[in-house]
């Protein structure tokens, strides 16, 4: 007889469409503008070295393409960055560039 | 790495699109990361290493990934 | 059979918890059988792909098809089964077992999905290791605003089992996205909703109201106006599943009222593809759109049933779909004859929409027990109460025209001297409910009536 044992600590948690499956199941992304016209960047520097120079680039190309740019930092790399950064960020910026992972 | 992918998963729940640079020595572990949060977070990649290039060759690699950011900001 | 390998010969399906199985277990190690145990996973699955209900069950297989069942411990039936003629001697001669495992409450759809091959076609999404399971449905867009009971699939199986009816049935073509919505559909949506099992048929009576032409949902999902489906239940549906036709029938606290209304909803926006912001572009809205569903109280009724009045049969569960956008309470305390009590709906109802605009819009009077005692021992039926208020209800063009006391709506000048009705033939639907205490009714205003607009529909309960 085979043995069907189910690991339930790791099991894969499935759930049964509700919808008309006319898209994807995935989590969509946040809409994309037609154009950057006018837009903030928020860049965001995951505080690893050399990401500033990566970023201070970054900033010098956007702002030539008329983008207005602003600056934000993680205290550290090794933690999603905090809530009230975020919150900061969501609130002052349309687009963010989150910068540079190595 | 796996930090940026969840920072932007947040900052698109918020209705805010971004994108995030990593080296491509992630390709792997940031689509797997982003799997195991169901999610498909817009990536761009560059080449590695980067600690031990120069500043001109980093800000190369800006100039290289900045029309590949841009796009993943913009509508299609 | 689906994987398990069984063997010809004889197979005993025994489980610890059983006296009867540990009174022949010592017989059982003498004979050749195979004994399998549903305390193991090996022998659930086994036992479950035998269709064991009851241990211990001896089945035995030839070229791997079942010949001949046992079932408890029956000793001349063993005897003759096993060839074995003093078999159990010195055990009672009867005993008739236990349940299987595979019969626990809440086993069996787990055992389905695990070992059972589904049947249900639904597309599986796995969610990611580190998503949360209420956020991830949140993510995906599924819920109402509200968090909602995730749709395993041994869920949506004890859903199924509210209804006789298949599950790839379909129940509708669901608006806007014009999408065949089956039975199974619906009841992912239901679990999402709260619904138990025995909700189902009135969620999929309400559902196919809904996708009718006459109802007009995919007008109703794209107005800019306020309202949504309301669902009114009669029959003995209500107090099968616990519906609320008493006590703040119309707001939060019952499973039954809340989860039908809310499954109704939960299927157009998730199969239909009707979302705020999306083809749903309400200026408003209203609190009714998460769910909006009530029990009519028959019992204490001066009125026949709302379904009956609409044609379906008398003692027969039936559903009412009306397009609503909110509650307006009446207030009348002192009104102690019934041509009172009308004028005081009469001209509450004349605020329906706008005083001034008449035709356009239904409504929906909610009485309750202590307004219809009035009509009651008046000897007033629904026809009576209605014949007056559309009397009461005829109003003067010049009063309603543009401009009329100053207001710039209104209907056309050219109506200035004729009389209007403010609603429509078959406009006002009245209804009984709430708690039997408090001198108050309630009107919900409809939406655009008619043609262009949505009609209400009735539709029996099935099984």
């Amino acid at each position: 007889m085979t043995s069907e044992t189910v690991d339930t600590a790791t099991a894969p948690r499935v759930l049964l469409d509700p919808t008309g499956e006319r898209v994807a199941a995935t989590v969509p992304r946040a809409a994309r503008p037609r154009s950057l016209d006018g837009l903030t960047v928020g860049l965001l520097n995951i505080t690893k070295p050399r990401g500033d120079v990566f970023l201070d680039r970054l900033e010098g190309l956007l702002t030539e393409r008329g983008l207005r740019v602003e600056r934000y930092a993680k205290p550290t790399f090794t933690k999603p960055a905090p809530v009230d950064l975020r919150h900061e960020i969501a609130t002052k910026c349309d687009l963010v560039i989150e910068a540079l992972a190595d | 790495m796996s930090c940026s992918v969840h920072d932007v998963a947040d900052l698109e729940r918020r209705g805010v699109p971004s994108v995030f640079v990593a080296s491509d020595e992630f390709t792997v572990a940031a689509t797997a990361q982003a799997a195991s949060l169901g999610i498909d977070p817009a990536r761009v990649f560059v080449a590695h290493p980067i600690q031990d290039r120069t500043d001109e060759e980093i800000s190369a690699l800006a100039d290289a990934a900045v029309t590949e950011i841009l796009k993943a900001l913009t509508a299609a | 059979m689906n994987g398990v390998e069984l063997r010809d010969g004889v197979v005993a399906v025994v489980k610890a918890d059983c006296p009867t199985c540990r009174l022949v277990a010592p017989l059982l190690s003498t004979l050749d059988v195979e004994v399998v145990s549903e305390d193991a996973d090996a022998g659930l699955a086994t036992s479950y792909r035998l269709g064991v209900e009851a241990v211990p069950t001896l089945v035995r297989l030839k070229a791997g098809e079942e010949v001949e069942r046992l079932v408890g411990w029956d000793r001349a039936a063993w005897r003759s089964f096993t060839g074995v003629a003093d078999l159990g001697d010195d055990l009672p001669q009867y005993r008739p077992g236990c349940g299987s495992r595979t019969q626990d409450p809440g086993v069996a759809e787990e055992l389905a999905v695990r070992f059972g091959g589904s049947q249900l076609r639904a597309r599986r999404v796995e969610l990611g290791a580190l998503e949360d399971e209420a956020e991830a449905i949140f993510d995906r867009g599924w819920t109402d605003g509200l968090p909602v009971v995730p749709p395993t699939e041994s869920r949506v199986l004890r859903m199924l089992e509210g209804t006789t009816r298949a599950p790839d049935e379909v129940v509708g073509v669901v608006p806007p996205d014009l999408v065949h919505c089956t039975v199974e559909k619906v009841a992912i949506n239901a679990v999402m909703a709260g619904c138990r099992p025995e909700y189902l048929p009135v969620v999929l009576a309400a559902v196919e109201a809904c996708c009718t032409s006459e109802f007009n949902g995919h007008g109703l999902l794209a107005t800019t106006y306020f309202s949504g489906p309301v669902v009114i239940v009669n029959g003995p549906v209500r107090r099968a599943i616990g519906m609320n036709s008493g006590v703040n029938a119309l707001g939060q606290g019952t499973r039954a009222n809340l989860a039908v209304g809310r499954a109704l909803q939960l299927v157009i926006r998730n199969v239909g593809g009707g979302r705020p912001g999306g083809v749903d572009r309400a200026t408003l809205g209203n609190p009714g759109k998460i769910a909006f569903c009530f029990a009519e109280d028959e019992e204490g009724s001066p009125f026949e049933p709302l379904s009956v009045s609409r044609g379906a049969p008398a003692g027969a569960s039936a559903v009412t779909l009306f397009a609503g956008a909110g509650v307006q309470p009446v207030v009348d305390q002192l009104s102690r004859d019934p041509e009172s009590l009308a004028r005081t709906l009469a001209v509450c109802l004349r605020t329906v929409a706008h005083p001034k605009l008449v035709i356009a819009f239904d409504a929906l009077i909610v009485i309750s027990p202590e307004h219809g005692r009035v009509f009651r021992q008046a000897g007033w039926d629904r026809a009576r109460l209605l014949d007056e208020l559309t009397a009461l209800l005829q109003l003067p063009g010049s009063e309603l025209v543009r401009g009329a006391g100053g207001i710039a709506e209104g209907v056309p000048g050219h109506l200035a001297g004729t009389t209007l009705p403010k609603f429509r033939p078959g406009g006002l639907l009245v209804t009984h409910a709430g708690g039997r205490a408090g001198l108050f009714s309630a009107i919900v205003a409809g939406w655009a009536s008619g043609e262009t607009g949505s009609q209400p529909v009735t539709r029996e309960v099935g099984t």
